[in-house]
C-alpha cells in the first residue's frame, strides 16, 4: 500500500530527467543494498517469530476447539488496527520506542491471524481415518503429530506463511516511519526530499522482494507435497 | 486366543450401553466375524481388543493375559489393524506405508525392504511397479490390498479388520475376499473381522457373532450352525429368508459324495466340482434338469453326477442334525 502511494507521489513529480540512474550506481553499496538487507531482515524475523508463536498455538487450538473463537478474536482485533496507528502506539510503550523492535512486534501481530488460521486449517485437513490407522498401528500421540499430522498440514501452513510474508514485506515499508530501516527508508526520504528516484527504487525493490518471496514459498509448498505431484503425473 | 469376559461399554453421559456384557472366545487361527445392524457395537467391541476404546466393565484376555498388561501403544504394535477407509498415509510411499509397524519396532532396513516386497507379492501387487508410488496413484482395490498388507507387516498373531473390503465394488470385494481367505489358509492368524454384511460374514467367518442393537450377543456359532438353527426371531430375520440357500453356498460339489456316472448322456448339463451347491442348484433349475454331470476342473474328467434330490436330502439332513444337537 505504502509502496503504491510512493509510486503515485513519484509519478506526480515525473518530468524529464526525473529518474537519476547515476544515483543508483553511486548509492548501491552504502544505501540500497543495506536497505534491501534491512527489509529482508525485518520481514524474515517477523514471520519467523510469528511462526514460532502460531505453530504451537494453532496445534493447541486445533485440539482444544473451545479456545479457537477467543484466539481468532484477539488476533483479528490485532489484524484490524491500522498499521500506522499500531506503529505509533508501540513507540510510546516504554522499553520499545523507536526502531526495528517496534516494527517487528507490529509485523508479528499482523501475521498471527493468518498463520494460526492456516495451522488450524492444516491440522483439520488431516483425514480422520489416517489418524485412526496411525493410532491403531501403535504410533504414540507425539509420533502421530510429527510423522502424520504436521507433514500433511505443512503445505497448508506454508500457504499461510506465503500470505503473511507478502503482507509483512508490504507493511514493513511503513516501519521506516518509526526508524525501522528497510526499503521504506528510501521511500520516505525520497518523498521528504522530493527526490523521485529514491521513491521509485524503494517501491520497485519492495515489490520485487514480495514477488520473489511469494514464488519461493510457492515452490516450497509444491516441494512439500510430492504425493500431490505424483497424482497429477 | 482372544477372550471377551463380561465386556461392557457405556459412554459417559449415556445411560444405555453400546456393548452389553459380551463374553465369547476367538480360537487361534480362526476368523471371528462380528456382524449386526448399525448401532450394535461391533466396531466398538473390536476396538476394545487393541484398546483404542477402553471397556467400562469386564476384561479382554489375549493368550490368557489381560490386554491391559502392557501399554496401549505397545499392544497395538503387536496387533494388525485394517479399516474400511484404509487410512493410508497419503504423504508416504506404498513401501513406507507397509513398513510403518516394522519401523516402529526398529527392524533392520534390509529386513523391512524384504518384508515389504514379500507382502506386495502376497497381496498381488508387483513390488517393482508399486513400491515407490503414493497411495493416490492406486485404485480403491489396490489401496485396500495395501491396507491389508500394512496390517500384516510385522506378522502379528492377531489382526483386527473393520470392513477391510468395504470401500470397493462388489466384484473387487469378492476377489479380495477370496484372496484373503487363500492367504489366511497359509498364515492362520487369529482375526476379529467386523462387517454389516451377513453374506460376507458367512463367507469369511469360522465363527460368527451376531450382535443386536445395544451391543447384546444374539448368537455365536459357526456359519453352518447359525444358518441351520437360528436361535431367535432376530437372528433368523437377520440372516435372511434364504438361509437354506446360504447354507448350500457353504458346501462345494467336491465336498459331497457323488452318484456314479452310469454312462449318463451328453445331454446332461455339466457342473464344475469347484462350484458351491447353491450355484449348482441354480444351474440345475436353470437348465430344467434333474441331474447334472460333475467334471473336474483340471482335466475335464467326469467325476460323477449330482441330482436335485441329493441336494435336497443333504440340506434336510443338516437341518435335522442341527435341531437334534
Amino acid at each position: 500500500m505504502s509502496s503504491f502511494m510512493g509510486c503515485l507521489i513519484a509519478l506526480q513529480n515525473l518530468g524529464p530527467k526525473t529518474f537519476d540512474w547515476n544515483w543508483i550506481s553511486s548509492n548501491l553499496t552504502d544505501e540500497i543494498i543495506p536497505a534491501v538487507i534491512g527489509h529482508i531482515y525485518l520481514s524474515f524475523v517477523s514471520v519467523a517469530i510469528a511462526l514460532l508463536i502460531s505453530l504451537p498455538t494453532g496445534i493447541l487450538v486445533s485440539r482444544y476447539r473451545k479456545a479457537y473463537p477467543p484466539v481468532t478474536f484477539i488476533t483479528g482485533v490485532l489484524y484490524s488496527i491500522p498499521s500506522l496507528a499500531l506503529f505509533a502506539l508501540l513507540v510510546t510503550v516504554p522499553g520499545i520506542g523507536l526502531g526495528p523492535r517496534a516494527v517487528i512486534i507490529a509485523l508479528v501481530a499482523y501475521s498471527l491471524l493468518v498463520l494460526i488460521r492456516n495451522v488450524v486449517a492444516g491440522m483439520d485437513s488431516v483425514p480422520e481415518e489416517t489418524k485412526d490407522a496411525a493410532r491403531g498401528m501403535g504410533l504414540t500421540s507425539r509420533q502421530i503429530l510429527f510423522r502424520v499430522e504436521l507433514p500433511l498440514a505443512l503445505p497448508v501452513i506454508v500457504a499461510g506463511a506465503r500470505i503473511a510474508t507478502v503482507t509483512v514485506i508490504g507493511i514493513a515499508t511503513i516501519g521506516a516511519y518509526i526508524s525501522g530501516g528497510g526499503l521504506g527508508e528510501l521511500i520516505f526520504t525520497g518523498i521528504s526530499r522530493n527526490f523521485p528516484t529514491r521513491v521509485i527504487v524503494g517501491a520497485v525493490l519492495a515489490t520485487l522482494l514480495a514477488i520473489l518471496a511469494d514464488l519461493s514459498l510457492l515452490a516450497l509448498e509444491r516441494y512439500l507435497r510430492p504425493w500431490a505431484r505424483a497424482r497429477r503425473a | 486366543m482372544i477372550e471377551f469376559r463380561g465386556v461392557s461399554k457405556t459412554y459417559p453421559g449415556s445411560s444405555r450401553p453400546v456393548v452389553n456384557d459380551l463374553s465369547f472366545e476367538v480360537l487361534d487361527g480362526e476368523i471371528c466375524v462380528l456382524v449386526g445392524p448399525s448401532g450394535c457395537g461391533k466396531t466398538t467391541s473390536m476396538r476394545m481388543v487393541n484398546r483404542l476404546i477402553e471397556p467400562s466393565e469386564g476384561e479382554i484376555l489375549i493368550d490368557g493375559e489381560p490386554n491391559t498388561a502392557m501399554s496401549g501403544t505397545k499392544l497395538r504394535r503387536h496387533i494388525g489393524y485394517a479399516i474400511q477407509q484404509i487410512g493410508l498415509f497419503p504423504h508416504r510411499t506404498i513401501a513406507d506405508n507397509i513398513a510403518t509397524v516394522p519401523q516402529l519396532l526398529e527392524w533392520r532396513k534390509d529386513r523391512i525392504t524384504a518384508r515389504v516386497d514379500e507382502l506386495l507379492e502376497l497381496v498381488g501387487l508387483d513390488p517393482g511397479q508399486y513400491r515407490d508410488r503414493y497411495p493416490a496413484e492406486l485404485s480403491g482395490g489396490q489401496q485396500q490390498r495395501v491396507g491389508v498388507a500394512r496390517a500384516m507387516a510385522a506378522d502379528p498373531p492377531i489382526m483386527l479388520m473393520d470392513e477391510p473390503f468395504g470401500a470397493v465394488d462388489p466384484i473387487t470385494r469378492n476377489r479380495l475376499q477370496d484372496e484373503f481367505l487363500r492367504i489366511q489358509g497359509e498364515i492362520k492368524k487369529t482375526i476379529v473381522f467386523v462387517t454389516h454384511d451377513i453374506d460376507e460374514a458367512i463367507k469369511m467367518g469360522d465363527k460368527i457373532a451376531i450382535l443386536k442393537e445395544g451391543g447384546i450377543l444374539a448368537q455365536y456359532d459357526t456359519p453352518e450352525n447359525i444358518l441351520a438353527a437360528p436361535n431367535s426371531e432376530f437372528v433368523s430375520s437377520f440372516v435372511g429368508a434364504d438361509r437354506v440357500l446360504k447354507r448350500l453356498s457353504l458346501l462345494h460339489v467336491s465336498d459331497i459324495e457323488l452318484e456314479p456316472p452310469n454312462g449318463a448322456g451328453d445331454r446332461l448339463p455339466r457342473l464344475s466340482e469347484r462350484m458351491n451347491l447353491k450355484d449348482a442348484l441354480s444351474e440345475l433349475i436353470g437348465a430344467d434338469a434333474e441331474r447334472a454331470v460333475v467334471v473336474s476342473d483340471a482335466e475335464d474328467r467326469v467325476r460323477g453326477t449330482l441330482s436335485i434330490e441329493t441336494i435336497r436330502r443333504l440340506s434336510h439332513q443338516a437341518e435335522t442334525k442341527q435341531r437334534d444337537e
